[in-house]
């Protein structure tokens, strides 16, 4: 009987050793429970329960008075009120239909250029969007900026070769790490009327132009898109890359032709992931708070606006509604999004990704309508995402008399004298580094494991999928005042003990929560079109369920968990909200907390923090990328 | 090797995240907000450490560039070679942390609290008892405390808070693009039409003061009619005054920015041509926000923080508050010496106007929501 | 070396399932120690989950499976020795052949002392694929996968060999030379072997015995004879092979036969049939029963009746005509269709022996 024949295993330390490894996906995943239990479930509960709870008796008063304050949800509120009366409400739609009107005219859309466009205008009456409506308007538009301006740097990205590629690749990680503040310092400096841009364009004797105050929306737009439209590409490009080409070849020769063989080959490989990224864009911008305020004003205000300010106000009731109502409508979102990812199967193979081609092999090439497009992309991605960033990193080094170097005096002084109660920048920088590690090693298991444990599981894995990616559907200071009321200040438990989570521990590890979706979106869908034969045949043939997963399905899906490792470790680096919560009264901050402890009356030395923290993150991630060099961040 | 990596990780964060969170009431409760700060050497503040006062204050006072924060703790410890100032940085969620700590009967630690403001008092008295969380001053302990100049009281019924500074929230405008508007009428004219930048009163101190101030001028019932005509004109009202003023002002957007009377301080330090930093005070008023001090009902060293805030109203202290946070002195001007700097630089409105704790009282959520629908308006 | 044992295995899934996997129903059989054992049905029918519950893929909702008498529930694939080939192979796209076939040898040491080497390139010699060792599975053919995937599953000398549809993804000719080699090996080993397919042809071509399977049941297990001619249900009769299926009414019984009635024509069947003694007089009056077109012929002058030919296909040795007799779809495996008899009768018989009574109508 070979089944009792004594394998490689004979010492105790080895049968410890064999059971941990039989169990190894099993223990992750109850400390991922836990984990979730504590730091998402606990604190995200304590806030949400003052929505349906009120002086210990639960109601649903507060959703009801929401859902019918037209300031909230505009026409819709009326239908709220009254859902039965479906007489009047199609009435009243019937109506507005009947004022709408098109029309067809000559306009001049670009400001201060005499240029007449045939301007199709549809006149509708206005309707009452409401405070969700309006968000939601904004956000949609956002998403289709963010993917429009996304996707052609993925094209470029993945099908391409030139010089600093892969640098480039991995710098598309930047505009994530950038605190709110400075992206909006950073639009206001290249896009103001005395910004970068109208400097450059005023040396061409054009403008100065009006690019903020002329339209407000398309600024908050172009500034959602800065940060979202770089995570549509990183993950198109991965995508792009595993694409399995022998398909598109197979295509080529049944007679395609190559745009046929791209809409129907490439195409419904590449959906899942801009899908992904567009879905993600939305939630981001539907939750958008600093950047609106700040570059729209009020008048751009979203929900997360409300929140904040009945969080302020001390209003947990109703912030916490509004915050259950933007949870649900991210969570439906999401739910709709996995189902149609989990009806997407095929299962690949090894990918064999495009050859990339040379970008600019010669002088006539480099003519060729598609080059020229091309440099026209590069020169919009110049503009929008390099252009903040750079006019950042120019303004930390200038005051009113030209070329300065007093922000940086600063902070040097600041470090060599500060004293212990003060923010230093060195160890805001080597706790950003600890914690975007530290943080990676969690949420890399964590969001794994989701992973395994939900693909290829029908329904209930796409719920409890769903509600995995509940940190990205919460809103941040819902989450940042959970943490505080429930961790900081300790939950009660039986026996007079009390459960308190603070400091270093606490921030790792609530980055590590806002940050294991990223590598479960990324690792599932490759995950779930692996062939189960592969697990299969290694456990028939002995392997463990987690020898299988490390020997098999982790290398086949290395370039997902390398890419949410990525956007792990910059999730970390970047997250300001928890962080300064958790490192209250400790010396546990980061570069982003020390960028809004140096803000004052005057911005300067915290400016020259923001670009320390670009300049610490950049690094980081081209270092990465050369000792990593298989795979590509 | 990668097996075991993996596995370290895992198990040794479940070890750590369990570590060190589970006390039992009664054997330290120290730990109200945050692990063991290391602040200083006295971080344990042991029961028999009664010279240690621990204040907590914003950002500016002690993190920022050339802070007040440090000197004062200084030049207080030479004073009384016993005693120890601890600093604290003001949690983030700010004096809404103290009240659900009292409201909750948890510890607060610090004894002091250095940067109060009206809303801030307002707001405890809403949501605790009147006259909660800080304890009535005691003025026979404060000898300096009539050097507080008048005006500058916060009307605050139990007398818990002593000013120390103040600011004047004014317009800040550019004379090459602009004249000075004379009147609030003035900024609803076709002349100022896309013209001012403010802030959200939801979320900035400058930008609530401004919104005050025009209740203060218009009254409850016209306050909304004059911001629908400021709106109709083209106001814009940014998150915050750092996005307002070095976003939007700096980068010349437009010609007028609600900020400081202090604008110029600033902007003669940095080198800045003084045409885009020009003072305006409509209907010759300034805002003033007093800041002030106070102490926690439960602080452990009350004689200590007398002693302190009789320091900080004495006339070096002073002087060190003004200029290096640039703001004005709360004291009479014969307490006080300023560099001549400071005196040309830094502007004073003819009449300061406050909206005092009495009209705040009940009222201000409502305004500033009232307001932030209307300008929201979607 | 091993014997199966399956005793009421059923499984149910709840619902939210969507993979389309089949349910069973007390599914009882025993493959025999060294036996070449095969499931065979339309796709859905439970074949593939009961081998995946076989190899501890699936956990039974009720009943055992046991390996020499040792139940097997509870314990995981990797703890039951069994080698596994799936239909779409499942190589490991990142690891060379010889790294795929040794795979298994880290968990399970190669036997009598041999090295992992030796091992790998002794089973890679066994399939033809000496010298292939250090390629990557995407440079083979599909036939040359398949075979790398049956050098893998064999390395570690598993009790019992489970294959699912390996042949499925290949064209007909390979398959043939494949299905030749799997038996050669199969038979040099030894070793106990269950086989799933879709495909009665290599059903019956391979097995020692077979399970037709049909929604989640058994129908029939018998050797590929017995299967083929004495079908014990419509459904095997209908899915193995061609046939002929009537159904009837028992008309009268005596000691030489049976006549029963079908479509006003009467056939006369060997005696006893349709009756064991125990079902009800009414129940006994309904029977079915299928003649094998091979013997259905001109020549029999017995049981004859009239077919009009609808179409016919060359066979090389025989012509296969389809065509129908009173709404009864009928097939012929004939020497010869002349061409006059195209879109016309033909008139054929039938030995009593050769009718095969089945089960259930």
């Amino acid at each position: 009987m070979s089944r009792s024949r004594p394998g490689r295993i004979a010492s105790g330390a080895g049968r410890i050793r064999a059971w941990l490894e039989r169990n190894a996906i099993r223990l992750t995943a109850l400390v991922t429970a836990g984990i979730l239990a504590v730091m998402l479930y606990l604190p995200v509960g304590v806030v949400f329960v003052e929505a349906v709870v009120d002086e210990g008796v639960p109601t649903l008063g507060h959703f009801a008075a929401v859902l019918t304050d037209p300031f909230y949800f505009g026409v819709l509120a009326d239908v709220f009120a009254d859902p039965l009366a479906v007489g009047t409400h199609l009435g009243s739609l019937a109506g507005w239909l009947a004022a709408v009107s098109i029309s067809l005219s000559l306009e001049y859309p670009i400001p201060g250029i005499d240029v007449p466009v045939p301007w199709l205008a549809v006149d509708t009456p206005g309707v009452r969007q409401g405070l969700f409506g309006f968000t939601a308007y904004q956000a949609a538009l956002s998403t289709l900026a963010s993917v429009a301006l996304g996707l052609p740097a993925a094209y470029i990205l993945a099908n391409y070769e030139f010089y600093g590629r892969r640098t480039l690749r991995s710098l598309t990680i930047l505009p994530f790490v950038l605190p709110g503040i400075m992206v909006a310092v950073g639009f206001y400096a290249m896009f103001g009327r005395a910004g970068t841009l109208n400097g450059i364009l005023g040396v061409a004797g054009l403008g100065p132009f009006a690019f903020i105050e002329t339209s407000p929306l398309t600024i908050v737009i172009l500034a959602h898109a800065f940060y979202n439209a770089p995570l549509v590409a990183r993950l198109t490009v991965a995508a792009w890359e595993s694409v399995d080409t022998r398909t598109v070849e197979t295509a080529r020769s049944l007679g395609a032709s190559e745009r046929r063989a791209f809409r129907d080959i490439v195409v419904p490989q590449l959906a899942p992931a801009v899908l992904t990224g567009a879905l993600l864009t939305f939630i981001f911008t539907f939750m958008t708070f600093p950047i609106v305020l700040a570059l729209g004003g009020l008048q751009l205000a979203t929900v997360e606006v409300w929140i904040y300010d009945r969080i302020q106000r001390l209003d947990y009731a109703e912030a916490a509604t509004l915050a259950i109502l933007e949870t649900i409508l991210s969570l439906g979102l999401t739910y709709a999004y996995l189902r149609y990812e989990s009806v997407q199967s095929g299962f690949s193979q090894a990918p064999s990704p495009p050859p990339k081609e040379a970008l600019f092999p010669d002088l006539r090439t480099a003519l060729s309508p598609r080059r020229l497009a091309i440099c026209g992309y590069g020169l919009v991605a110049l503009v929008l995402f390099v252009g903040p960033m750079a006019s950042l990193v120019v303004g930390s080094f200038t005051d009113g008399t030209g070329f300065t170097l007093r922000n940086y005096a600063f902070l040097l002084e600041r470090q060599l004298e500060g004293a212990s109660f003060q923010t230093l920048p060195l160890p805001a920088i080597r706790n950003s580094l600890l914690f975007g590690v530290a943080t990676l090693a969690v949420a890399v298991p964590m969001g794994v494991v989701i992973s395994v444990l939900t693909a290829r599981t029908g329904r209930s894995g796409t719920i409890i999928d769903t509600l995995a990616m509940l940190p990205l559907a919460v809103s941040g200071i819902v989450f940042g005042i959970g943490l505080l009321q429930g961790l900081v200040f300790g939950i009660s438990l039986p026996g007079g003990w009390r459960l308190q989570i603070t400091g270093a521990v606490a921030i790792v590890i609530a980055h590590a929560v806002a940050a294991y979706p990223f590598v479960t979106r990324n690792v599932s869908p490759l995950l779930s079109n692996l062939d189960p034969a592969m697990v299969e045949s290694a456990r028939a043939l002995g392997a463990s369920r987690f020898r299988a997963l490390v020997d098999v399905e982790l290398p086949l899906v290395a370039n997902g968990i390398v890419a949410g490792a990525a956007f792990a470790f910059a999730i970390s680096i970047g997250e300001f909200s928890s962080t300064v919560i958790l490192a209250s009264g400790s010396e546990s901050y980061t570069m982003p907390v020390a960028v809004e402890r140096y803000l004052g009356r005057r911005s300067g030395p915290a400016i020259a923090m923001g670009t320390l923290l670009l300049l610490v993150t950049a690094a980081s991630f081209v270092v990465i990328d050369r000792v990593g060099g298989r795979y590509e961040l | 090797m990668r097996r075991r990596t993996f596995l370290g990780a895992v198990s040794g964060g479940a070890t750590l995240g369990l570590a060190g969170c589970l006390t039992q009431d009664g054997d330290d409760d120290e730990n109200g907000n945050g692990n063991g700060s290391g602040n200083g050497n006295g971080s344990g503040s042991e029961e028999t450490d009664d010279n240690t006062l621990t204040v907590v204050t914003y950002e500016s006072m002690i993190d920022g560039e050339n802070p007040a924060g440090p000197w004062l703790k200084e030049a207080f410890e030479d004073e009384h070679p016993d005693a120890e100032i601890e600093w604290e940085q003001l949690p983030s969620q700010g004096i809404n942390q103290y009240i659900d700590s009292a409201s909750q009967d948890r510890d607060i630690e610090p004894d002091v609290y250095l940067g109060l403001n009206i809303d801030d008092l307002v707001r405890v008295d809403d949501n605790l008892e009147d006259g909660g969380l800080f304890r009535e001053l005691d003025r026979d302990q404060i000898e300096r405390s009539d050097r507080v100049r008048d005006g500058l009281d916060m009307g605050d019924p139990h007398d818990r808070v002593l000013p120390y500074d103040t600011g004047y929230i004014s317009l800040v405008y550019d004379e090459s693009e602009i004249d000075e508007p004379e009147t609030f009428d003035d900024l609803t004219a076709s002349e100022y039409e896309d013209a001012l930048l403010a802030q959200n009163a939801q979320t900035s101190d400058p930008g609530q003061a401004f919104l005050l101030w025009t209740i203060d001028a218009f009254g409850e019932d016209g306050y909304l009619d004059y911001w629908e005509e400021l709106a109709e004109n083209g106001v814009r009202t940014l998150e915050d005054w750092t996005e307002s003023y070095y976003g939007a002002y700096m980068e010349a957007e437009r010609p007028m920015v609600v900020s400081y009377s202090t604008d110029q301080v600033f902007a003669s330090a940095e080198g800045n041509d003084l045409t885009r930093h020009q003072i305006a005070f409509p209907n010759d008023q300034g805002y003033a926000n007093p800041e002030g001090m106070a102490i926690f009902e439960d602080a452990s060293n009350v004689g200590l923080a007398y002693d302190f805030f009789d320091f900080v109203l004495s006339n070096e202290p002073q002087a060190e508050i003004a200029q290096r946070n640039v703001q004005f002195p709360a004291v009479e001007d014969e307490y006080v010496d300023l560099d001549d700097d400071f005196d040309q630089y830094a502007h004073v409105p003819p009449e300061a106007v406050t909206v005092g704790y009495d009209d705040l009282r009940g009222n201000l959520d409502e305004w500033v929501d009232d307001w932030a629908q209307q300008m929201a308006g979607h | 070396m091993t014997e199966l044992r399956l005793e009421g295995v059923s499984k149910r899934y709840g619902t939210g399932r969507d993979d389309g996997a089949a349910a069973l129903q007390d599914v009882d059989l025993t493959v025999r120690d060294g036996e070449f054992f095969t499931l065979v049905g339309p796709s859905g029918c439970g074949k593939t989950t009961t081998l995946r519950t076989i190899a501890g893929f699936e956990a039974p909702s009720k009943g055992v499976v046991s390996f020499d008498g040792e139940s097997m529930i509870g314990v995981a694939p990797e703890r039951r020795d069994v080698g596994v080939v799936f239909q779409s192979y499942g190589l490991f796209p990142h690891m060379t052949v010889a790294e795929n076939v040794g795979y298994g040898l880290q968990f399970r040491e190669p036997p009598d002392g041999t090295g992992v080497d030796e091992r790998v390139d002794e089973l890679l010699e066994l399939v033809d694929l000496e010298g292939m060792g250090g390629r990557n599975p995407d440079q083979l053919s599909g036939g040359q996968q398949q075979r790398v995937a049956l050098a893998r599953a064999l390395a570690p000398e598993p009790d019992l060999l489970l294959l699912d549809e390996p042949m499925s993804a290949l064209d007909a000719r390979l398959r043939e030379s494949l299905r030749r080699q799997l038996k050669r090996i199969q038979s040099t080993l030894e070793i106990t072997t269950v086989y799933v397919t879709h495909d009665q042809d290599e059903a019956l071509a391979l097995s020692d015995r077979l399970a037709v399977m049909n929604d989640g049941e058994i129908e029939q297990i018998a050797t590929p004879r017995t299967i083929y001619h004495e079908p014990e249900t419509r459904f095997v009769a209908e899915f193995v092979g061609d046939n002929n299926v009537f159904d009837g009414t028992v008309r009268a019984r005596d000691a030489e036969r049976t006549r029963v009635d079908v479509a006003g024509t009467t056939f006369d069947l060997p005696p006893g049939v349709g009756f064991d003694g125990s079902a009800q007089e009414q129940e006994r009056e309904r029977i079915s029963f299928c003649v094998r077109p091979a013997d259905l012929s001109r020549a029999v002058d017995q049981n004859r009746f009239a077919v009009n030919l609808e179409t016919s296909e060359f066979r090389g040795e025989s012509v296969r005509a389809y065509g129908q007799w009173n709404d009864v779809p009928i097939v012929l495996q004939l020497g010869e269709v002349l061409e006059s008899e195209k879109d016309a009768t033909v008139t054929v018989g039938f030995a009593p022996e050769d009718a095969h009574v089945l089960n259930g109508g």
